[in-house]
């Protein structure tokens, strides 16, 4: 083995909620290594600025990112980071994980386990959406925060909840066009979550500048309007968008507004194969975006030693994973017999309160069943491997009812990304098929390794000599 | 209350369905149940390799006829006739393998000894560190990924009801009927077969027998699309390796290394200290590999006997009551085991004999 | 016309220009900028073509999901298949396409 690394807490993911579990479980005395893949904490919301930019203004989200990345350096956590995950493993009451630094294998052996592993975006599928010069909604805003630059030169704004808004706006401050905001929320949506958002209304305000620059600037807005082509072969020219009903179905007359560019993403899901493959027991709920780890407030989890917390734990938003890793580790630090001095119920009030926000913003970005309806049978899902939704419908009809056995007869889900980015329109699919619910159709088994890595990678040095070769198989 | 099926067959792999299929054809009726989905237990999670090299030798005529099924079923099931290596490296491996070949080549299997070019002009990507070599054109593989898709168009064709995702909880006797308690309620059946592979244990405590199977957690990894590197299946003296590249180009690596957990806790797990070995072979014998990227490892759960021969036959002190599993290169031989399993459970002449459940586990011979 | 968002482009200052080959292309990018967002600033969208697409589909693919996850901006770098979202620009960067030519 290259490198063996031992600590007390292990941390997966260094975004608002795994930042803060590690400052916290620090804070108690206690080891802790914080692996991320990426090379600054932060995660997708609070993301660092990339390395090509060497000055920028400052926005609320980089400015909460520098605060959190202060305290990590200025901290006795040990930040591992630009790391991959690739597997965890129980060996007896430890975990073992496995990690790529630097393309060399490193084994992390820790007493307990905080997975914070945030979120990824569900891209509601729809004709044409494999086009270069499509980004998911969430892509978009990284492409922002971290490199600074816009998508194109005229770009389509697409897609459910807040995360337009705020998409078009950073857009527009970095100096570029938003031709049109396509969103299938109303107005009527909107003013539905207002008293939610009313206990941040910071953000309220934001919002409402965001909205009151598009009106002066002309940008249109088409509420209750879903994209529902993507125009070009090799490049986007295009969308065409349609009106919809209330359960998000096109209905009425399409038109087509040019763009070089779309951004298009339908809010966002937990990324759960961490938790999954520490294995954790997983349950269905909307409310919090899916598939989520059985956890409580705090993280805990029916696994000893287990904790998670975040957008990995339930789709609440950024501050309320920021309380919600605070109280992971104060829950890690407890089971390790330890304290985390100054966390306390106030913490647990303000969790609520952020999360309750979180969750109207979630309500707003969950696709409706309608929206499913913007598929046809020659829409691609699995963008890897190219399986059609014509291909998985009849798949299903020759009994395929389950996503581990579309997986296997049709290879949705075994190219590079792992089903990421099809598995949740996937599984709707079959549920919608065969008359069951979302929660009846559980997604594939999560296998190792979380991301690809290469095979020299994982195999390392060793010597043909040093082979652990047991006997021959009986003749 | 409904008719009682001739028979149920618990377990949806390869063996199970293959007997349905046999018995459908003589005339019974038979219904399957699974826990899960048809062909997602080691049927549909193994390497998919079919080698002649690397079977029993007591086994090879049952192997020479699966290869003939697999053949058969062809394209379904993603058949390919490649021809196959095995590698040795070392003086001692190749002194193995001389050993072992013989005895398999006496036992009807076509394998001969192959010069270092003549592997090296097929197979030019090898590591050019091989001390012997065997080859066999029988060998070749199937993409155990198709199982369930394979079985359930067959078993739909004809006639047979599967049910998946359907548990069997207890079982139970009265009057000449079993009861099979399952979620969707309980099934009647006059006849009963066990095909549960690695869960056949805890199954027949049901009825009272205790079949002494335990399980192998074998590992199993796929490579990325990569160009062209290998043509045929490769094995390694040791078995320690079977590989392969699809005709998709991506690789899939196998070789029975160790992952850990029990059949009755779920999908067992793949370990890092098994993998790892494991995938510094592969690129031991394909250097190209080192930069190829993993997809997926995983494991399935091979279910055997202490003596390593199949349990087929009448289940020990009971009337109507089969078993089959824990065949030694089941992917191999399943297709035609089933239908020899279909065969007795017809009353019908055997072309093979089959392996008393109820033998003598510690000797060597079944 | 009024901003209420005002445009802050001007007030970004990068690290100094270098230039990487994409297949035959010579691409200029901020030193450390991510290869993918620098291709995109070139108005190179497709990345690569995906080795398996439905009838009549075209099989054009470019950055989508920005953080290394979605796979589709591979490309290779020395043989080494690598995410070129996560991949940072340096002088002379020799990057290929997947799928195309091939």
């Amino acid at each position: 083995m290259t490198g063996d690394l031992d600590t007390d807490v292990a941390v997966l993911g260094a975004g608002p909620a795994g930042g803060n579990a590690a400052l916290g479980a620090a804070r108690a005395g206690l080891r802790v290594a914080l692996v991320d893949e990426q090379q600054d904490a932060g995660g997708q919301v609070w993301r660092a600025k990339g390395k090509a930019i060497r000055a920028a203004p400052e926005t609320p989200e980089s400015r909460a990112g520098s605060q959190l990345r202060a305290l990590i350096a200025a901290s006795a956590v040990d930040h591992l980071a630009d790391t991959r995950l690739w597997q965890i493993e129980r060996h007896g009451p430890a975990w073992r994980l496995g990690l790529l630094q630097g393309g060399e294998p490193v084994q992390l052996t820790a007493r307990a386990l905080v997975v914070a592993s945030g979120a990824r975006e569900f891209v509601q599928p729809v004709p044409g959406w494999t086009t270069p010069g499509v980004l998911g909604l969430a892509g978009a805003t990284a492409l922002l925060k971290r490199d600074m630059v816009v998508p194109g030169a005229a770009t389509i704004v697409a897609g459910t909840g807040p995360l337009v808004f705020f998409t078009a706006a950073e857009i527009r401050r970095l100096g570029g066009h938003v031709q049109a905001i396509v969103t299938p929320n109303t107005r009527a949506d909107w003013m539905r979550a207002l008293p939610a958002m009313l206990v941040r209304p910071d953000l309220l305000a934001r919002g409402a500048r965001w909205m009151a620059d598009l009106a002066l600037s002309g940008v249109p807005i088409h509420w209750g309007h879903a994209l529902s082509r993507v125009i070009g072969e090799d490049r986007v020219v295009g969308a065409e968008v349609h009106p919809l009903d209330s359960d998000w179905r096109p209905a009425g007359p399409v038109r087509e507004i040019a763009a070089d560019s779309l951004c298009l993403g339908n809010g966002l899901v937990p990324s759960i194969e961490a938790a999954q493959l520490a294995g954790c027991p997983i349950r269905h709920d909307p409310a919090l975006g899916g598939w989520v780890p059985d956890a409580d407030d705090e993280g805990k989890t029916p696994v000893d030693g287990l904790f998670v917390c975040g957008d990995g734990a339930g789709i609440r938003g950024a501050a309320a994973a920021a309380y919600q890793g605070s109280l992971a580790g104060q829950g890690v630090a407890r089971f390790l017999g330890a304290q985390v001095p100054g966390i306390g119920p106030r913490h647990l009030r303000r969790y609520r309160r952020a999360a309750a926000f979180g969750r109207a913003m979630t309500a707003l970005s969950a696709p409706r069943p309608g929206l499913s309806s913007l598929i046809d049978d020659a829409t691609v899902l699995c963008r890897c491997e190219g399986v059609t939704s014509g291909a998985l419908r009849q798949a299903i009809a020759a009994g395929a009812t389950s996503a581990n056995a579309t997986k296997s007869g049709l290879r949705c889900g075994m190219g590079p990304c792992g089903g990421a980015y099809c598995q949740t329109a996937v599984t709707r699919q079959i549920a919608v098929s065969t008359g069951r619910s979302e929660g009846e159709v559980p997604p594939p088994t999560a296998r190792p390794p979380l991301r690809p890595v290469p095979l020299g990678g994982l195999a390392g040095d060793i010597a043909y000599e040093d082979l652990p070769i047991p006997k021959p198989a009986p003749l | 209350m409904s008719a009682p099926f001739d028979i149920a067959i618990v377990g949806g792999g390869i063996m199970g369905c293959a007997t349905a299929l046999r018995l459908a054809d003589g005339g019974m009726t038979a219904v399957i149940l699974d826990q899960g989905d048809l062909g997602q237990g080691a049927s549909g999670v193994n390497a998919g390799t079919l080698s002649l090299q690397i079977k029993r030798v007591a086994l090879m005529p049952y192997a020479l006829r699966g290869h003939r099924e697999w053949q058969a079923m062809g394209d379904a099931v993603g058949f390919h006739r490649t021809g196959g290596y095995t590698l040795a490296f070392t003086a001692d491996e190749a002194a193995l393998l001389q050993e072992r070949q013989a005895l398999k080549a006496a036992a009807g299997a076509p394998i001969s000894f192959v010069s270092p070019n003549e592997l090296f002009t097929h197979e030019p990507h090898l590591a050019r560190k091989v001390a012997a070599a065997s080859f066999c054109a029988e060998d070749g593989y199937a993409n155990a990924s198709l199982t369930g898709a394979y079985y359930r168009a067959r078993l739909s064709a004809a006639g047979v009801p599967y049910r998946e995702r359907q548990e069997v909880r207890d079982i139970s006797r009265t009057q000449g009927t079993y009861d099979l308690v399952t979620p969707g309620g309980t099934i009647r059946a006059r006849r009963i077969l066990l095909a549960a592979g690695a869960w056949l244990r805890p199954l027949a405590s049901h009825l009272g027998v205790d079949l002494p199977v335990r399980a192998r957690v074998n590992t199993v990894s796929v490579t990325e699309r990569q160009p062209p590197l290998l043509g045929s299946v490769i094995g390694h003296a040791t078995g320690l390796l079977t590989m392969k590249q699809k005709p998709n180009g991506t690789l899939l690596i196998g070789g029975g290394w160790q992952g850990a957990g029990q059949p009755q806790d779920g999908r067992g797990q793949v370990r890092m200290d098994t993998l790892r070995p494991n995938l510094a072979l592969a690129q031991h014998v394909v250097p190209a590999l080192a930069k190829a990227r993993i997809l997926r490892s995983w494991t399935g759960f091979e279910a055997n006997v202490p003596d390593f021969y199949p349990l087929a036959g009448s289940l020990p002190g009971l009337e109507d009551a089969f078993v089959l599993g824990c065949v030694r290169g089941g992917y191999t031989i399943g297709p035609y085991i089933g239908k020899l399993m279909g065969d007795l459970i017809l009353g019908r002449e055997l072309e093979l004999p089959l392996f008393d459940p109820g033998r003598d586990f510690e000797r060597t011979d079944p | 016309m009024i901003r209420l968002i005002p445009d802050q482009s001007r007030r970004i200052r990068r690290t100094a220009e270098v230039t990487f080959w994409f297949d035959d292309a010579q691409i200029p990018a901020h030193e450390g900028e991510p290869v993918a967002t620098a291709l995109l600033r070139a108005g190179q969208l497709r990345l690569r073509d995906a080795p398996t697409v439905a009838e009549g589909a075209s099989a054009a693919r470019g950055l989508f999901c920005c953080m290394g996850a979605c796979q589709e901006c591979a490309v290779e770098v020395d043989g080494a298949v690598v995410e070129a979202c996560r991949l940072e620009a340096v002088e002379g960067l020799r990057v290929r396409s997947l799928g195309r030519g091939a």
